[in-house]
């Protein structure tokens, strides 16, 4: 059986210090400033005032009550379930008893929703426009270059991968073109961010784009959504719990369960 | 128990604080006397990590109390270089060092005159609104900090602090329906802080306690009080209020057995049979005994409990010793 001959091609080493250094340091450089970029772009975040802080309070309290009911005696949780179903269907924690029933704003037209969104929209910027710039700087010096070999062997699923950007058949997938150095350290630098910067800096891609696809806890008071609505059913999640205690035999238990 | 810098310092001895306080001259020096605020400052000045700003905080508040009013005023200067002049917290340390500071009770009202400025400006800084009911409080005037309390929880009711401060304060005034009330509020927020559970027991107690015997009130409040102590408990294996109080509520009722009350059937927690309250009664007994035996010869893994509880709950023991050797001669 004939041998696979080890493909050698010879590479001059000043590649290895005018591509690949170089690559690796803008990266790097990029990844800090982005960071800052957005620490110093970053707004406050914005104050409410007394009666939205209400509403939205109010609305926590009755998820609470309905979260840990058990912890009270039935008079008690009763007490609080008339005083909550009847204060959320009158509509006495809306920050605008007036707006009841109306279609909620546009939140596309709605001032204060906009900000959020500016906000969201500056990250992504700070994110698109450094790659965009590198990437075609990247294609339009160094694209072609073979520029390392890396130090173990590859099955060809990786050619794509590591020889984008350089058309040849044959090749071992273990020699790596410039260009797929440059996503390499998209993805790689992770942890040399962390060790610059800290564990929370903005400088993660990654971090941001998992940020993006989890729903973020603020969208239950988002712009958008009818607070009386979310009164509504949380008045009738209360109405229709059926109450239990832990202090319904709890004596029984302790004396079941602890022995001296 | 050494005491740490990390941890506020409300529920220290007055020694552990005096401690805490004499490190502050060390702490002041080793650490940078400024760090900037600005991101681009922060390049290159010196790092920072929160456990620096939480000790500072915390020694500005035993430097308080241990009079060390100099300290005080550098830590809050640094904090306000920190996070600057209009943060909340640092509005709220800073009216705190003025309440200090004050010298006869006018200088208390020109305080307090500040606050309601900052919050005729901003009536959203739950701070400062806090600082005005615990001045409000300490001058003596505690139906207007409870009103005021009120009007906090009334926007902000997912606040456990205020409402345990609410019961606290309608408790000193004797209402014991709104301390049950709002500390069962704090039960909602906290479902399984047993300190919580066994202050409710202690609440119930006493309001069965006040309403006197006999009333049908008094049957729910020590049904619920020792289905509090119960609990508290279970969530806490070891702790001494709750024996302290189940063995309290249980020596009572067994006390009154022999007349029996009527159970009233309005939906309420009924008292358990004679039977298990006497066996919930030794075992109260047994384990506070146990604790009170072990915390005094300072046995490993027994320490840590406040030297004033376990001496009440020896005198507890020791009364119901006495008790039983009358009834037995």
């Amino acid at each position: 059986m004939a041998q696979v001959p080890v493909q050698t091609i010879h590479r001059d080493p000043q590649l290895f210090y005018w591509i690949l250094l170089p690559i690796t340091a803008v990266m790097i450089l990029t990844g800090v400033l982005r960071h800052y970029a957005t620490v110093l772009m970053a707004s406050a975040p914005k104050k409410l005032d007394q009666k939205t802080t209400r509403e939205q309070r109010a609305l926590l309290r009755g998820i609470n009550v309905r979260g840990n009911f058990h912890t009270l005696a039935k008079p008690s949780f009763d007490v609080r379930r008339d005083a909550l179903t009847t204060a959320y269907e009158s509509g006495a924690y809306l920050k605008s008893p007036e707006n009841r029933g109306q279609a909620p704003p546009n939140p596309l037209s709605d001032p204060s929703s906009m900000e959020g969104m500016m906000g969201m929209m500056k990250n992504q910027m700070a994110m698109i426009i450094p790659n965009t710039l590198i990437m075609s700087w990247i294609n339009a010096f160094f694209s072609g270059y073979v520029i390392m070999k890396l130090p173990f062997p590859l099955t060809i699923k990786f050619k794509s991968m590591l020889q984008a950007g350089v058309a040849t058949k044959d090749m071992d997938p273990r020699w790596m073109s410039s260009i797929s150095w440059y996503f390499l350290c998209i993805f790689g630098l992770q942890s040399v961010f962390n060790f610059l910067l800290g564990s929370d800096n903005a400088a993660s891609q990654m971090a941001q784009q998992m940020g993006g696809m989890a729903p973020n806890a603020g969208q239950m008071f988002g712009p958008g959504v009818d607070p009386d609505k979310q009164f509504l059913a949380e008045a009738e999640n209360l109405a229709v719990i059926e109450h239990y205690s832990v202090l319904d035999g709890v004596e029984q238990r302790l004396l079941e369960g602890i022995k001296v | 128990m050494a005491p740490s810098l990390l941890h506020p310092p409300s529920q220290l001895s007055p020694a552990a604080a005096l401690e805490l306080s004499q490190q502050a001259p060390a702490l002041l020096q080793s650490s940078p006397s400024t760090v900037s605020s600005s991101p681009l400052g922060a390049i290159f000045s010196a790092s920072e990590s929160p456990e620096l700003w939480i000790k500072y905080e915390n020694l500005l508040l035993s430097c308080l109390r241990t009079g060390d009013d100099l300290a005080a005023q550098q830590c809050l200067e640094r904090l306000a270089a920190r996070f600057g002049e209009d943060n909340e917290r640092i509005m709220a340390f800073r009216g705190l060092v003025k309440e200090a500071d004050a010298q006869h009770p006018g200088k208390l009202e020109a305080v307090l005159k500040d606050y309601e400025e900052i919050l005729k400006e901003n009536d959203t800084n739950i701070p400062i609104t806090k600082r005005r009911v615990a001045l409000l409080r300490s001058m003596g005037r505690v139906s207007e900090a409870v009103s005021a309390l009120v009007q906090l929880l009334d926007f902000s009711p997912t606040d456990a602090e205020g409402w345990s401060e609410l019961a606290d304060l309608y408790l000193s005034q004797g209402m014991y329906p709104q301390a049950i009330y709002a500390l069962e509020e704090v039960v909602i927020l906290a479902p399984n802080a047993w300190n919580i559970h066994a202050r409710l027991g202690e609440m119930q107690y006493m309001a069965a306690t006040a309403s006197g015997a006999g009333g049908s009130s008094y049957q729910k409040h020590m049904a619920e009080s020792l289905k509090r102590f119960s609990r508290s408990i279970e969530l806490c294996d070891d702790y001494l209020r709750g024996y302290y109080g189940l063995k309290l509520v249980t020596a009572r009722l067994l006390k009154e057995s022999g007349k029996p009350a009527k159970q009233n059937d309005e939906g309420g927690l009924r008292l358990p049979d004679t039977s298990t309250i006497e066996r919930l009664n030794e075992l109260a007994t047994a384990k506070l005994s146990e604790i009170v035996r072990h915390s005094t010869a300072g046995d490993r893994g027994w320490r840590g409990y406040d030297e004033v509880e376990v001496a009440a709950a020896r005198e507890l023991l020791s009364e119901d010793a006495s008790a039983a050797s009358r009834i037995e001669r």
